[in-house]
């Protein structure tokens, strides 16, 4: 390289498709290879932790789908699972089989975003469209439980909203039997694609002690060769008493992230077949109406009823003093919440800790010596959403 | 494990009821660095990642566990052992400095940051201490507990300077703070007179 030569910085988004959202990348290229990627985040920040001290628990809730938007439901799940450890209660049985296999739902889901986004990153289009369908017939039992396609509110602490419609059940599980042929289908498209390959075999290899160092979890984590997994080593929920396996990487690089995600879903349809088979009949609330709400048949005929509604939604449950730190596996790794209780009925302090914000930062790491046209690859790789990195 | 390890490097009880178990220390501000480096490399510990970075303010608080202002709360996990640990800092409103530990956990740089940007506290040799979540030019830390919800300026695209201006905010309609906490309790109160004056 001659001695006159400067490095120039240019401007990565925000506004660009590949930006995966509202991210400012400065860039700083020598010729074509990156030198350094600093990331500019926040333009999406709502201020989420500091709404959440102002609502009541209950209120809440929405705010967590609105962090990762295209796994809502497992971030409801950290939620729930923190105010349930404050209230040093336990969600009934079939509340925790409808949650887990809700999650797993959200995970696919999730997935099938990621991965076709990713494709779509390196030049393929076709899995977005194919995905896409797939993802409507899924988002249908999340509109069946819940009444919303993506901002659910379903997972309440204490259980879930209401309980399953008819006949769901059956049709899921006609569904989730077949869905592993679409998996192959896709798989067809990708895995075996040799420009596909190209374009992410060997770019961004994050080694076993790099992803460790950089707090990575997740699919990002396993990639990397690290057989961690929050549902099996820190099991909540029923997950202790399914059966699944965790898929794990070699080297680290795109393509393994690529293929431990296509894995995952796999293992996640076992396990919601699995829920589906063993789900036991009975509540999906807990049955104390100092903390959860009244059925509306029995607001019809007392007054008990009628008051603990009146109070439950107006002033909310009363949280005992604490502080405590739940985290459950979401789709992008991580996802937990420190939660702060004075003993009043909203959270004094809710800290979210997303697994987003940690891998974007690991993003000077793995471009760092590689083209600028690697940079999106590596991106798309990570499974960035800026709803949850922003807050 | 042994909690007599932790108990070593701990420099008081947290008084605040920690649920779920987690291990929790309270250390003095001034060994951070010294304590997350040993937790790090302690052969029987091996704390060695770092899982999130946090603060509360405790101006409100009614319950009494710190008598400082702001509590860092660092949260580890040890990937061998399976064991998480809290380890808490009290810091007060007068000297918002504390050591980083940027240079033992390389990930602790965003956290840092973050706390900078939404609470203020000084991390002392951290790398690259900017806001992170806020504009670029913004004033004041929106988490601590005397920053109004609503904020102080809002944005708006302005058609005749052809740019974006800021303003301060004004509301459309009265901020609405619903004190609905127990008006039950108010009443209990006076019943309670009133039956003593009988």
């Amino acid at each position: 390289m001659s001695e006159n030569f400067k490095p120039v910085t240019l401007n990565f988004g925000p506004q660009h498709p590949a930006a995966h959202g509202v991210l400012r990348l400065l860039v700083q290229l020598e010729g074509e290879v990156v030198n350094k990627a600093e990331p500019h985040i926040g333009l999406l920040h709502r201020g989420t932790e500091k709404l959440i001290e102002q609502k009541t628990y209950t209120q809440a809730i929405p705010y967590f789908d609105r962090l990762d938007y295209v796994s809502p439901m497992c971030q409801e799940h950290a939620f729930a699972l923190a105010v349930e450890n404050l209230l040093n209660i336990e969600a009934p049985k079939r509340a925790q089989y409808i949650r887990v296999m809700f999650a797993e739902v959200t995970r696919i889901l999730n997935h099938l975003l990621n991965i076709p986004a990713f494709a779509m990153d390196i030049g393929a289009a076709t899995p977005m469209l194919w995905a896409f369908e797939e993802r409507e017939k899924m988002l249908e039992f999340h509109e069946a439980v819940s009444g919303a396609r993506f901002h659910a509110a379903y997972f309440r602490p204490g259980g879930v909203h209401q309980d399953l419609p008819e006949n769901l059940l059956e049709k899921m599980k006609k569904y989730f039997t077949n869905f592993p042929k679409f998996i192959d289908t896709l798989e067809e498209l990708l895995t075996e694609n040799r420009i596909f390959k190209q374009r992410s075999v060997d770019i961004g290899i994050l080694k076993k002690d790099d992803a460790k160092r950089l707090s990575c979890s997740g699919p990002v984590l396993r990639a990397s060769g690290v057989a961690w997994d929050l549902r099996k080593s820190q099991p909540y929920d029923v997950y202790e008493d399914l059966d699944f396996d965790i898929p794990v990487g070699k080297t680290g690089d795109t393509y393994d992230r690529y293929l431990v995600r296509m894995e995952e879903m796999r293992e996640s349809v076992k396990i919601i077949l699995q829920c589906i088979e063993n789900i036991p009949e009975g509540p999906v609330m807990v049955e104390n109406n100092k903390i959860t709400p009244p059925k509306r048949s029995e607001m019809k005929n007392s007054m008990e009823a009628i008051i603990h509604h009146f109070k439950l939604f107006t002033e909310g449950y009363r949280v005992p003093e604490g502080i405590t730190y739940k985290s459950v596996e979401a789709p992008k790794g991580e996802f937990g919440v420190v939660l702060i209780s004075d003993g009043s009925s909203k959270p004094y302090r809710c800290k979210l800790r997303a697994p987003g914000f940690v891998h974007l930062q690991a993003l000077h790491f793995l471009s760092k010596g590689h083209q600028l046209a690697d940079v999106p690859s590596i991106l798309g790789s990570l499974d960035i959403v800026f709803g949850e990195v922003d807050r | 494990m042994s909690p007599n390890i932790l108990q070593k490097y701990s420099t008081g009880n947290f008084h605040f009821p920690i649920k779920s178990g987690i291990d929790n220390i309270l250390v003095n501000k001034d060994s951070i660095l010294e304590v997350t480096q040993k937790i790090k490399e302690d052969e029987d510990l091996l704390y060695d990642q770092l899982i999130d970075i946090t603060v509360t303010d405790n101006m409100l608080s009614k319950s009494s566990y710190s008598n400082e202002r702001f509590t860092l709360i660092y949260s580890f996990l040890s990937l061998k052992f399976n064991k998480r640990l809290f380890i808490f800092t009290n810091i007060s409103e007068d000297n918002l400095d504390i050591n980083s530990i940027t240079q033992i956990f390389e990930s602790a740089d965003w956290f840092e940051r973050e706390c900078y940007d939404l609470f203020g506290i000084n991390f002392v040799n951290h790398p690259n201490l900017q806001r992170i979540m806020n504009d670029y030019n913004f004033q004041g830390h929106p988490l601590r507990k005397d920053f109004p919800l609503t904020g102080y300026e809002e944005v708006r695209y302005d058609e005749n300077l052809k740019k974006v201006v800021y303003e301060p905010v004004t509301l459309k309609q009265e901020f609405r703070d619903f004190d609905s906490e127990s008006p039950w309790e108010g009443m209990k109160e006076t019943i309670k007179e009133e039956l003593e004056k009988k």
